[in-house]
């Protein structure tokens, strides 16, 4: 394909624009080439092999112990580009791009030249030049100027300065797309803020909002809403790499307390607790809270829990891997986390030798691990259980120990009564043995196991009944087990009593512990080298001015180095963290970062798009006091944010029309959740269960309707469906979501238990609650097939012997089953109901009554079975009787069955034939299953009518399903169906109402064709990309 | 630049008028590349977008398939496929050399001879045991290596080296994955990754043995399960089979379109779209290609259908056969526990576990190379590691076992560009240490990715700010001996994924 030969040409193209441009130079278009492939070997370290330094150009020149490495002027006598070209340089597998070689050569060409004189001496290492450090995200963040907003023309829709430097980086004559309407932007607020729809009510008030401010209140409710710090916390953890598993081993054991963490941070998102001291709690929680006196006080324990944050990263050392590489991995993987969360770095990168790309030597990297050494120490390590901190307090304690003591008498006394026991079952077996052997058999017994001589062991071995124990005690005197039984009962009653020890996995420094750091060769603990200082990254500060941490702070028992280092991403002038959080929040704002590679702000990262506002946002974000809330605020203000995605209005220009964003993994099945009426919105606690199915799936166990941000996340076993939709499978942390568009997707959405038992609920609420549509909006839509003039009726009634009749009348509610009302027992008329297969009793005068109207002459049989299943109770008892002739037969069935047949008899069109079921003497375990079959004739047509294919609920007026329509759409959508959309709807459950009822589909317990067309409706608004984009 | 924009411009434009017939998903991904020429994608400067639409390989392959066999726990190759009559010659004597052993409790030093006959076979004369007699009579079309070397002697240690390229690390893709990366799929109607477990249960490191690792779930492996559901979620319940569904896509795709006409520039929902119409012909296609009985007596015979202890998995090497003839592009066939692990009663275990596969395994050879299949298909049949020279103790002769041994071990493959007919590689005299020719893991997935058409070192994939390859960086060749020789193929200077 075409792409391909492409390629070349642009690359080349591209080297070629460069070259034209500007002269090459060392500094800038060499030495990056030389960092990402010849410095490990020729520059960084002490020892150069082959004796060559290309660290500075005369020395290049000098060569090494081949001779000159370049030539200036002369690219072909060059010794270097020979070696790189020829694939020889750099050995092993990495090859230096043919486009850089060929910069290389161009360079040597153009004379070698450097942007200035090169110093006299240097020093260790590659140091950080000039052009490194300028590189953008190293530079202090300068706050633009922004034009004075009351300048702009009203037209010109600017509201914020947020709207002021977008338009300005927009072609001339650019606009921004008009608002979205206010229905769309409710929606988008919602999700965005909350991660859960508005309810069709909550949509309504606000769209009938007339106060000017309107908006202004929507988003200052919703930040108060506790759901906000749910989604927000949810971003978080992706970076944190939040997990209640510990990985790195095969056990993948759990974490049990690591969802303190995850509420801690909801509530520091609910709390709006300022940014900095959000980073300061998870960095040092445990330096702030000072040496714990007595019970941890509850400040203490927040910031202990805060901690978590470094607490996240694998760690299989406490589940078989106590070793040093589990050890140093822990360390690797939490430094990973500090530096792409909140760095914004690929400190990684340079755990093994200096960063190839970023201004980042191996030893900041140790300066940097120095900071987190003395809590993580892998030559004084504690595994996972060694480091939690109990929540005890000292009244627990003291309880504890109390009701300890309370079972103590207790087991003396159960001990006395198993002795009196034992002894009696002794004497009595051995009342069973003549002397001498008795008294013989009864001193072996009494002798203790390890005194005994080998003749008394070989007397009790032939005579094993008399090796009496604890254990088969019961098998000399039942009654002894449950006597016992009882003491142990007492036991275990006082025992539960207990308060219940909770813990924190949290990370604490031990006091006075401040081991060295040592640089580690290659990144290998086995060759350590020099010592390293804690301290800050060399690039970040103004050249000679690197912030160090004290080794060992005097005010506190811990070091102190995290709260330093803490203080110092916090203080302000730091140029990375301000800069990666605001890229963050916008990120999650727009689904697209302006820096869209979040966790690289280096070189390999991408240069932002719109660096003033980057700025701007930063500096704002700090001057407003580090608060998340304002800065949401101050976003969803915007003109930007507000636009509409239509394609109407609007460029396709950066920020200059809003992009639909997919929904995140757990919105799509908490909105789901939301729309069937399911969403258990409980806050906090321990993870929500999860389990294979029996295809093999990890699911979420049982029917447990928590937010999605609640479900257990075990690093080995993601959940099917939220994996699907990208959630991460954590192994270390996600710093950014990718978005896929799959089958998978689809077949789990078409096809997926969830879905269908999602959509089968929402299908049940609308039910429920939709209004019939009116009248004339009804007659412009399309037919629904008549329901087919039912038989059959199920209700309620009592046979009354001396008239031979039953009386009956309709249930009044229906969801799936007939019955009195919404929960059972309902007031007026108890547990009576009738399902498709059976039902349950209530009273004589409640009896349920399953009725078929004759619709012609003819003759009927009957062939069925009663059925009570229950062990309990005194059973049913099931009558058939004919409103023209009376009582046809009567069975009754008690933990068992009764077959129910009646031999033909004559009908005339207009007679009742009730299947009435009573509960005889009282009504507890009456349920019962009875179907049957009638074969009646009618003239020269013989038909076989089943009770179970023939119950049906109450036919639905096309005026109530286009209201549940409506009502759907309402509550999966957020918004009611246009007329044509009404009208298709209608069409569609049409047609799928049609193909039931003309296949004779046996249908799930509780859908009638209606309700499982109704379904499957809801099945496709799921699915569609209006439910899974917002706009 | 001006020219090549111009160039991309009639590109969408044609693309979009699909002159060519081109699909839907075609187009989308052709548009995607479009953004993947600007950048290298090694250095991903948008979101990154993933998709599986066929992609240029870096020089012509020759294998377009594969179907792994894998067989768990370590064939005993000095049983099997590495004659060793210095061995033989020493049975029951003291091993003079160190072992490295993974049960101490039963280790012995004592040296055991193999139990069974090893003879030549076809024109190359390569030697096999006489419990391999089928594998042994396609001789001639397998290239057999006797030096494979992991150096670790536990199980998914050394899976995990094979299929993602670090021994015992966890979390990294399968290497099928990376094939799925670089190469895209063939097939629009299966998944193109296809896993087929055994109705006895999960293999060995169960599902890790088809993870995508830190790729996402697009590249993971599809799951052929034993019973139905064969796919999960492929299916709809039997009450929403048919009309029903049918009827249900064709509202949902209205819906759909409707939506999609309010914006513009918003690929996602037209892909969204395609991938429902994919959805649906998944579900005739892999029914199609589960379903065996349209396959010849002669045929079934062929993979020892018709009998046990042949039927089940020469069902499933049957089943291989006729998904990688519908576009998949690897297979891998894996075995419930571990039924070459025998570190005890040898006699007895090691040739009822032949007795399993041989047939099977040489049947789909066979089967390939008379459909004019095994050219461009590989064939690869072995296990993480081989066994140990010398006896695991477990009290008689009878009882007698082999211990771990990832010094040393066989593999075979067949097809797909490597040479027929050899054997490649040596284990020391009694078979303990590869010691000529040795071939690790990664110069194993090194030379997949070459009969693929692909540089493992130029398939990066940007994870967690490093560029990540197959083989991790780890020391890997292409092990140029056991592949038919071809016109020599450019090192990458060519290739995006170089910039």
């Amino acid at each position: 394909m075409f792409s391909r030969r492409l390629a070349p040409l642009i690359l080349l193209l591209s080297c070629q624009s460069v070259l034209a441009q500007e002269p090459l130079t060392f500094e800038k278009h060499i030495r990056p080439i030389f960092r990402a492939h010849c410095y490990d070997c020729h520059g960084a370290e002490a020892e150069l092999k082959g004796g060559l330094d290309l660290r500075l150009v005369r020395l290049m020149a000098k060569g090494g112990e081949s001779g000159p490495a370049i030539v200036s002027g002369k690219s072909d006598e060059s010794y270097l580009l020979d070696r790189i070209k020829s694939g020889e340089m750099p050995p092993g597998e990495h090859r230096v791009p043919d486009a850089q070689i060929s910069i290389i050569q161009q360079w040597i060409q153009q004379g070698a030249k450097t942007s200035r004189p090169e110093p006299e001496s240097i020093g260790p290492g590659l140091g950080i030049t000039p052009e490194e450090r300028s590189f953008w995200s190293f530079q202090p963040i300068q706050r633009p100027e922004v034009t004075d907003l009351t300048s702009l023309p009203p037209q010109a829709r600017v509201r914020t300065a947020i709207d002021a430097l977008i338009l300005k980086s927009m072609p001339e004559g650019s606009a921004f797309a008009n608002d979205a309407d206010r229905r769309t932007l409710i929606r988008r607020v919602y999700f965005d803020l909350t991660g859960l729809p508005p309810t069709p009510e909550a949509l309504e008030t606000w769209e009938q909002d007339t106060a000017n401010d309107w908006y202004e209140r929507l988003v200052d409710e919703l930040l108060e809403s506790p759901h906000y710090g749910e989604r927000w916390a949810r971003h978080w953890l992706d970076v944190a790499g939040y997990a209640d598993s510990e990985g790195y081993t095969n056990n993948d054991s759990e974490r049990p307390w690591a969802w303190k963490y995850r509420d801690w941070v909801i509530r520091a998102f609910n709390e709006d607790k300022p940014f900095n001291q959000f980073v300061i709690e998870q960095i040092a929680g445990d330096e702030l809270a000072g040496p714990q006196q007595g019970d941890l006080t509850q400040d203490q324990i927040n910031l202990l829990t805060a901690t978590g944050f470094l607490r996240m990263a694998a760690d299989g050392t406490g589940s078989g891997a106590n070793n040093a590489e589990a050890r140093n991995q822990v360390m690797t993987d939490t430094l990973k986390i500090v530096g792409t969360s909140l760095l914004g770095l690929s400190l990684q990168c340079a755990q093994c030798h200096d960063h190839r790309y970023d201004p980042i030597p191996q030893t900041d990297y140790y300066a940097v691990r120095a900071v987190f050494e003395p809590a993580l120490d892998w030559q004084a390590w504690k595994d996972p259980n060694g480091r939690r901190v109990s929540l005890f307090t000292k009244a627990d304690r003291e309880k504890s120990a109390e009701l300890e003591a309370q079972t103590k008498p207790i087991a003396a006394e159960r001990a006395t009564k198993l002795a009196e026991y034992m002894q009696q079952a002794l004497e009595k077996e051995l009342t069973k043995y003549e002397e001498p052997l008795r008294t013989q058999l009864k001193t072996a017994y009494e002798t203790p196991g390890n005194k005994r001589t080998a003749e008394q062991k070989s007397l009790l071995t032939k005579n094993p009944s008399i090796n009496i124990s604890p254990g088969n005690l019961y098998q000399y005197i039942a009654e002894s087990k449950p006597k016992l039984a009882e003491y142990d009962k007492k036991i275990a009653d006082i025992r539960a009593k207990k308060p219940v020890e909770e813990f924190l996995r949290a990370l604490v420094e031990p006091a006075n512990h401040a081991p060295e750091t040592k640089l580690f060769y290659r990144g290998d603990h086995q060759q350590p080298k020099q010592s390293v200082a804690p301290a800050s990254l060399l690039v970040t500060a103004p050249e000679g001015k690197r912030p160090e941490f004290a080794a060992n702070s005097s005010d506190i028992p811990s070091t102190g180095r995290r709260l330093a280092f803490a203080r110092w991403l916090t203080n302000g002038d730091h140029p990375l963290v301000a800069r990666v959080i605001v890229n963050r929040l916008w990120l999650h704002h727009f689904g697209k970062g302006l820096v869209n590679t979040p966790a690289d702000f280096g070189k390999l990262g991408v240069k932002p798009t719109h660096p003033e506002l980057l700025d701007w946002l930063a500096d704002e974000f700090m001057q407003q006091g580090w608060s998340v809330k304002q800065f949401h605020r101050m976003i969803l203000r915007s003109t930007v944010w507000r636009q509409s995605a239509d394609k109407t209005s609007g460029t396709t220009a950066s920020f200059g029309r809003r992009k639909l964003q997919r929904l995140d993994a757990e919105t799509i099945r908490d909105r789901m959740l939301a729309a069937s009426g399911q969403l258990d919105r409980t806050l906090f606690g321990k993870p929500v269960a999860i389990k294979l199915d029996d295809t093999g799936q990890v699911i979420v166990n049982g029917d447990q309707r928590r937010r999605s941000l609640y479900v257990k996340v075990r690093r080995s076993q993601p959940v099917a469906m939220l994996q699907a939709f990208d959630a991460p499978v954590m192994q270390t942390n996600c710093e950014m979501r990718p978005t896929s568009t799959v089958a998978t997707q689809s077949l789990m959405l078409m096809n997926g238990e969830f879905t269908l038992k999602q959509a089968a609920r929402l299908a049940d609420r609308a039910a429920s609650e939709a209004q019939p549509c009116s009248d004339d909006r009804l007659a412009s839509l399309p037919a629904i097939p008549k329901p087919t003039a039912s038989q059959w009726a199920c209700g309620y009634g009592a046979f009354n012997a001396d008239t031979q009749k039953c009386s009956f009348s309709q249930f009044p509610f229906f969801n799936g089953n007939w019955q009195g009302g919404e929960k059972l027992p309902d007031g007026k008329l108890g547990w009576a109901f009738l399902s498709r297969t059976g039902g349950h009793t209530q009273s004589a005068e409640i009896s349920p009554v399953r009725r078929w109207t004759v619709p012609l002459d003819g003759r009927v049989s009957i062939a069925g079975a009663l059925h009570h299943g229950s062990p309990n109770g005194d059973g049913v008892q099931g009558r058939i009787v004919s409103s023209s002739q009376g009582l046809l037969g009567e069975w009754t069935a008690r933990s068992g069955k009764a077959e129910t047949s009646v031999s033909e008899f004559e009908v005339k069109a207009g007679d009742t034939i009730d299947f009435i079921t009573d509960c005889r003497a009282n009504h507890t375990s009456d349920s019962f299953t009875w179907t049957a079959k009638l074969t009646y004739s009618s003239g020269s047509n013989t038909v076989t009518l089943e009770t179970d294919k023939e119950f049906q609920g109450p036919a639905e007026s096309p005026a109530q399903i286009a209201g549940q329509i409506e009502r759907i759409w309402q509550l999966a959508l957020c918004r009611s169906p246009e007329p044509s959309e009404l009208s298709l709807a209608m069409s569609f459950v049409s047609q799928q109402i049609d193909t039931f009822r003309s296949r004779g589909t046996t249908l799930p317990d509780k859908r009638t064709p209606v309700r499982q067309a109704m379904t499957n409706l809801c099945q496709a608004l799921f699915s569609s990309n209006e439910f899974l984009y917002i706009d | 630049m001006q020219p090549i924009f111009d160039d991309q411009h009639n590109r969408r434009a044609f693309l979009r008028q699909g002159s060519l017939g081109i699909g839907a998903l075609a187009a989308a991904w052709m548009l995607k590349q479009d953004g993947a020429i600007a950048k290298p994608p090694n250095i991903p400067k948008e979101e990154p977008t993933y998709d599986l639409l066929p992609k240029q390989t870096h020089f012509e392959p020759t294998a377009k398939a594969m179907i792994s066999l894998f067989q768990h726990g370590g064939p005993s190759h000095m049983d099997l496929t590495d004659p060793k009559p210095e061995l033989s010659r020493l049975d029951g004597t003291e091993y003079g050399g160190d072992v490295a052993y993974s049960f101490v409790n039963a280790a012995s030093k004592k040296l055991l001879g193999t139990r069974w006959k090893f003879r030549p076979h076809g024109e190359c004369g390569t030697e096999y045991s006489e419990l391999l007699p089928e594998i042994s009579s396609i001789a001639d079309d397998i290239c057999l290596v006797r030096s494979m070397h992991t150096g670790a002697n536990g199980h998914e240690v050394s899976i995990r080296y094979f299929h993602s390229g670090i021994p015992g690390v966890l979390g990294r893709p399968h290497y099928a994955s990376w094939l799925l990366y670089g190469l895209g799929s063939e097939t629009q109607n299966l998944p193109s990754y296809m896993v087929l477990t055994d109705p006895a249960g999960h293999p060995v490191d169960s599902t890790n043995n088809w993870s995508s690792g830190f790729m996402p779930p697009l590249y993971q492996g599809t799951v052929l399960r034993p019973r139905e559901p064969r796919i999960l979620n492929l299916e709809a319940p039997a009450h929403l089979q048919g009309a029903i569904q049918e009827q249900n896509l064709s509202f949902l795709a209205t819906l759909n379109r409707q939506h999609a006409g309010r914006f513009s520039n918003e690929p996602d929902l037209d892909a969204r779209i395609a991938s429902y119409e994919l959805a649906a012909r998944m579900q005739t296609a892999a029914r199609e290609a589960l379903d065996i009985s349209r396959e010849t007596k002669a045929t079934q015979e062929l993979y020892g259908i018709h009998e046990e202890p042949t039927r089940e998995y020469g069902t499933r090497c049957l089943i291989a056969r006729r998904l990688v003839e519908r576009g998949v592009r690897f297979v891998q066939l894996f075995l419930s526990g571990q039924p070459w692990d025998n570190h005890s009663s040898i006699v007895t275990s090691l040739p009822s576990a032949c007795k399993k596969t041989d047939r099977p395994s040489a049947g789909l050879v066979r089967d390939l190379k008379q459909r004019g299949m095994l050219d461009e298909t590989i064939v690869h049949w072995g296990g993480e590691i081989g066994r140990l020279p010398v006896t695991q103790d477990q009290g008689g002769a009878a009882k007698h076992g082999r211990d771990h041994n990832g010094q040393g071990f066989s593999i075979w493959f067949a097809g797909g560009g490597f040479k027929p007919g050899m054997a490649y590689g040596k284990t020391d005299e009694v078979g303990h240490r590869a010691v000529e020719n040795i071939v690790t893991p990664n110069d194993y997935q090194a030379t997949l990715f070459h009969l693929f058409g692909l540089n493992w070192k130029d398939l990066v994939f940007h994870h967690n700010g490093q560029q990540q390859m197959v083989t991790a960086g780890r020391a890997a060749k292409v092990v140029s001996d056991i592949i038919n020789p071809r016109t020599p193929v450019s090192s990458g200077e060519d290739n995006v994924a170089a910039g």
